[in-house]
């Protein structure tokens, strides 16, 4: 709706103000100086996945010289087969989480298939860095400084806009007073550019609206002259709207006010401190405080799918093979984790959400997960570093075998493991559609349990996951209003 | 709404944190715009209004409190503007309540001796009995639920709207002669027959108008009509769309399913029969214990990414092995043609949407794979076609390969999905090229210049 409506709500001018914001920098260096340029990530993330492949030279039947580089080539493998490298992660049972410690191992599957999320990042681990630049040893900014700039100069913004508007407000009071006084109605018109119908022009004096652009040009030519004066000039102004009576009330509590501060304060004061800092951190003490954390659908698929990686017993420091980790894994998808000795059912949460991430993996999207957008999985198109996921993914199980039929209680349980609500489909929908994303509802048909064999060890996981079928619809919002033509 | 505005307008606003995500549809509309409307003044110039600026907090200025007034007038003016009705245009139906029968004049001899002599009218009127019937002298067959006719059909209405019957007179079902009677197109009137004044007479017209409310009562549940398959009927077709009844109306009417016969199975083929020679070859027996992209050496990522998918997925350009059975409320109810479509009503074309009608009351949740799966299947298959298609992945996989709209109904608030069979397992991502841009190079869809304001 927003898109279409030529008037702004202020969510959606604040965000085109953003997005203004982005724009205008590229154009006006001064605006942010030493804007960081971006990584070669097509370089850094040339590998898909953390296998290596040796493609064989291209094999041209009239030139015998290429069929003895083929045979070259398998008999350099054969004798120095290429190193298989395996990365090793712990299973922590208390946090039902897989962990990654080694910096090596981290910047691998980060860099190769965008496994993973540091433990005290967004996403990319990339903490030591910012501490590092936090202390001054680095130059630089990484996004997430980026992102907190961007935030801090849009919320200032908005204060100002809301200062603007109060202002406004203001004077056209007093202008009424004043009129009121003079008691007299015609000035009262002349002096406000409304009459009964006049109004319908849709012209309405400039003062009353406050656009975040034209502060943030006004706040640009501003900083050109000087950015101490403005700060100087700034923060007096603050504290007499605060008291006010006026609307934006909640924009000036003193909490957002104090926020402001602590954050602008930080960005003022880094050099210095840094100069402080400087003299203890002459001893490298500042060590890697974070670790890559591994969702369990990502650990196995890297175990079972790759085998890029091995995982270890935190406890007993043992290998876990991939059918007891397949076990472990499904115990750890129900809270509390159930009992080792549980059997392994088909409808396990981990299950059917790792047949999706399997199914998304395998045909090259690069998954992650949803948990921000509310909805389960994230596809990515090469990776987050390339462009926005595209699509939003829901997985629903689905029991359509008539095993699941047969008896009452089991209907009970499947209708309560498949049942959504509308209001949930729509808040899922309209969040989807709030960030631009396309949400696939990805619903997995579970199979009977299988009979007789109840030691899944012994299993054949490829079976298992055979039986499992997933099938995706994409859910849009219709507006006939749009689709007439 | 204005008690409201008007309590709020002098205070001070307690929490303005309550507006910031307030839908600006959802919003009290500026209404000044209405007095710009030009049919109130005059109708030559046609002109959309403009929406004025809007104020989203109330202030205590007399500025915005003369605003609010000026809309408020606006939309009074609006309202009270008298609409009349030309008795010339005006158009009468007569409420039929046993459903499509031949006219009194006819009928009436239809009883006496005369069948023997003339048999056209005494089979039209045995046929007209029972279930859709085919006049014979016109060639079009009434809608059994029909329970409005027109004797003077004027106007645009009926270009896509009721069936006429041999005598020339136009047939409507429930929903076409209620929303006619809602926006004032339409007088209906009683019969002759549920007055009680059975009298003699050349029509069946009393000359007693039916009330909107009675023919709410009349016609919602008469053939199938309900209020939620009404708002979504009457909501669109006010939008100018043109909506006939779908097959799958009825519950118990088997829909008709035509067997897609261009579908051909051709043979593997020799490429087919290569890949799967490669298949076999490939095929080591690593998916037990993984790992499943396999221990030796790997040649490229394709052939890990071919190895590893070992899910099985639903292939949506799979011939459908038997009729799905649907059961209602999801399966088709409407065919829904674009106002752009050219329309027949003898010979409708194609739908441009299918409509299913969900009443999110009685059917709480959303459905489940088995009740969406036989929905879809019983619509034709819908590939994405065309150049765009095929150059933009994105697009191809939002199209789908087929299509319905549910239309979810809550207490009268209609909201539509488009639900498409997305069949990701189709478009190996893989084999595409890497595009060449560093950042937004995968972009496929139309050019989005600016970054999203949301993360990513």
């Amino acid at each position: 709706m927003t898109q279409s409506n030529p008037m702004p709500s202020p969510a959606s001018e604040a965000a085109a103000a953003a997005v203004k914001s982005e724009s205008t920098n590229k154009n006006a260096p001064q605006g942010r100086p030493g804007r960081f340029s971006r990584p070669n990530y097509r370089e850094i993330h040339r590998f898909p996945l953390p296998l290596s492949v040796h493609p064989l030279p291209p094999l041209i039947p009239h030139n015998p010289l290429s069929i003895v580089s083929v045979l070259l080539s398998y008999l350099t493998y054969l004798i120095a087969p290429p190193h298989h490298e395996v990365y090793s992660a712990y299973f922590d049972s208390e946090t039902s989480s897989v962990h990654v410690t080694d910096a090596k191992a981290i910047r691998a599957l980060w860099e190769m298939g965008f496994f993973g999320k540091g433990s005290l990042s967004r996403s990319e681990p990339s903490w030591l860095e910012r501490e590092k630049k936090r202390r001054g040893l680095l130059g630089g900014v990484t996004s997430e400084e980026v992102t907190r700039q961007r935030r801090t100069e849009r919320r200032e913004l908005k204060l100002e806009r809301a200062r603007m508007e109060k202002l406004a407000i203001e004077q056209r009071l007093m202008a009424e007073a004043a009129a009121r006084e003079a008691g007299d109605t015609s000035i009262d018109q002349s002096a406000l550019p409304l009459t009964a119908d006049g109004v319908t022009s849709g012209i309405l004096p400039a003062t009353e609206k406050f656009s975040l652009r034209k502060a943030r040009e006004a706040k640009l030519s501003e900083s050109q002259r000087s950015v101490a004066q403005m700060e100087g000039a700034y923060t007096p102004d603050a504290p007499d709207i605060s008291p006010s009576n006026g609307s934006k009330t909640v924009r000036f509590s003193p909490v957002v006010q104090a926020k402001e501060f602590v954050s602008e304060s930080t960005v003022v004061c880094a050099p210095n401190s840094a100069v402080d800092e400087h003299g203890m951190e002459d001893k490298p003490s500042l060590n890697n405080e974070e670790h890559l954390q591994l969702s369990n659908e990502e650990a196995f698929f890297l175990v079972y799918g790759l085998g890029a990686l091995q995982i270890v017993d935190g406890k007993r420091n043992a290998v876990l093979s991939p059918p007891s980790l397949l076990s472990r894994f499904c115990q750890h998808s129900h809270c509390p984790p159930r009992d080792r000795s549980a059997n392994l059912e088909p409808d396990d949460p981990f299950m059917i959400s790792y047949i999706v991430y399997h199914h998304f993996r395998s045909l090259g999207w690069v998954v992650r997960s949803g948990v921000k957008f509310g909805v389960d999985y994230l596809l990515y198109n090469r990776g987050p570093v390339f462009s926005h996921a595209e699509f939003a993914v829901v997985v629903i199980p689905s029991f359509e075998h008539p095993y699941w039929s047969e008896t009452e209680e089991r209907k009970a349980h499947c209708t309560r493991r498949q049942a959504r609500s509308w209001w949930w489909l729509h808040c899922v929908n309209r969040v989807q559609a709030q960030v631009k994303k396309s949400l696939v509802v990805c619903y997995v048909e579970v199979p009977p349990p299988m009979f007789g064999e109840t030691n899944v060890s012994s299993e054949d996981i490829g079976a298992l996951l055979a039986r499992y079928t997933v099938r995706e619809m994409l859910i849009r919002r219709w507006v006939p209003n749009r689709t007439r033509d | 709404m204005a008690d409201t505005d008007e309590a709020a307008i002098h205070l001070p606003s307690h929490d303005s944190a309550a507006h910031i995500d307030t839908d600006l549809s959802d919003e009290t509309q500026d209404f000044r715009m209405l007095s710009n409307l030009s049919f109130l003044a005059d109708t030559s110039q046609a002109t959309l209004p403009k929406r004025g600026e809007k104020d989203f907090e109330p202030n205590p200025t007399l500025y915005q409190a003369d605003i609010l007034d000026a809309s408020r007038q606006a939309m009074h003016n609006a309202l009270a503007h008298p609409r009349l009705h030309n008795p010339k245009n005006q158009i009468i139906g007569i409420y039929a309540p046993d459903g499509p029968a031949p006219p009194r004049s006819l009928a009436t001899p239809k009883t006496l001796d005369t069948i023997a002599e003339n048999d056209t009218p005494a089979h039209t009127a045995d046929a007209e009995e029972s279930q859709p019937k085919k006049p014979a002298g016109t060639g079009t067959n009434l809608h059994p639920d029909s329970c409005v006719y027109v004797m003077n059909p004027k106007g645009q209405f009926f270009k896509n709207m009721g069936r006429a019957d041999r005598w020339g007179r136009i047939w409507l079902l429930p929903e076409e002669a209620l929303y006619m009677l809602e926006r004032g197109s339409l007088d209906v009137r009683w019969p002759r027959s549920a007055t009680g004044c059975e009298d003699d007479g050349e029509t069946e017209d009393s000359g007693i108008p039916m009330s909107l409310q009675a023919a709410y009562a009349c016609f919602i549940g008469h053939g199938g009509l309900t209020v939620d398959r009404f708002s979504v009927y009457s909501g669109l077709r006010r939008l100018g769309y043109t909506l006939i009844r779908a097959p799958g109306w009825y519950d118990d009417a088997e829909e008709d399913f035509e067997q897609p016969e261009s579908t051909k199975r051709q043979g593997p083929g020799l490429a087919g029969i290569y890949g799967r020679f490669m298949d076999w070859l490939h095929s080591s027996n690593t998916t037990a214990i993984g790992p499943v992209a396999g221990l030796g050496i790997h040649r490229s990522y394709n052939d890990i990414y071919r190895k590893l998918s070992i899910i099985p997925f639903h292939d949506p350009t799979a011939p459908v092995s038997q009729a799905p059975q649907t059961k209602p409320p999801f399966r088709v109810v409407f065919y829904v043609y674009k106002p752009s479509t050219p329309f027949r009503k003898s010979a409708p074309p194609a739908p441009d949407f299918r409509v299913a009608v969900v009443n999110a009351r009685t059917q709480t949740t959303v459905p489940t794979l088995a009740q969406l799966g036989t929905l879809l299947e019983s619509t034709p298959l819908d590939p994405p076609k065309g150049e765009k298609m095929e150059r933009m992945l994105y697009m191809r996989l939002r199209h789908g390969y087929r299509n319905v709209v549910l239309a979810v109904v809550d207490q009268g608030v209609v909201s539509y999905l488009r639900v498409a069979d997305a069949a990701f397992g189709n478009e190996k991502l893989y084999n595409r090229p890497a595009p060449s841009g560093n950042k937004r190079g995968a972009n496929h869809r139309n050019p989005r210049p600016k970054p999203k304001p949301k993360g990513r």
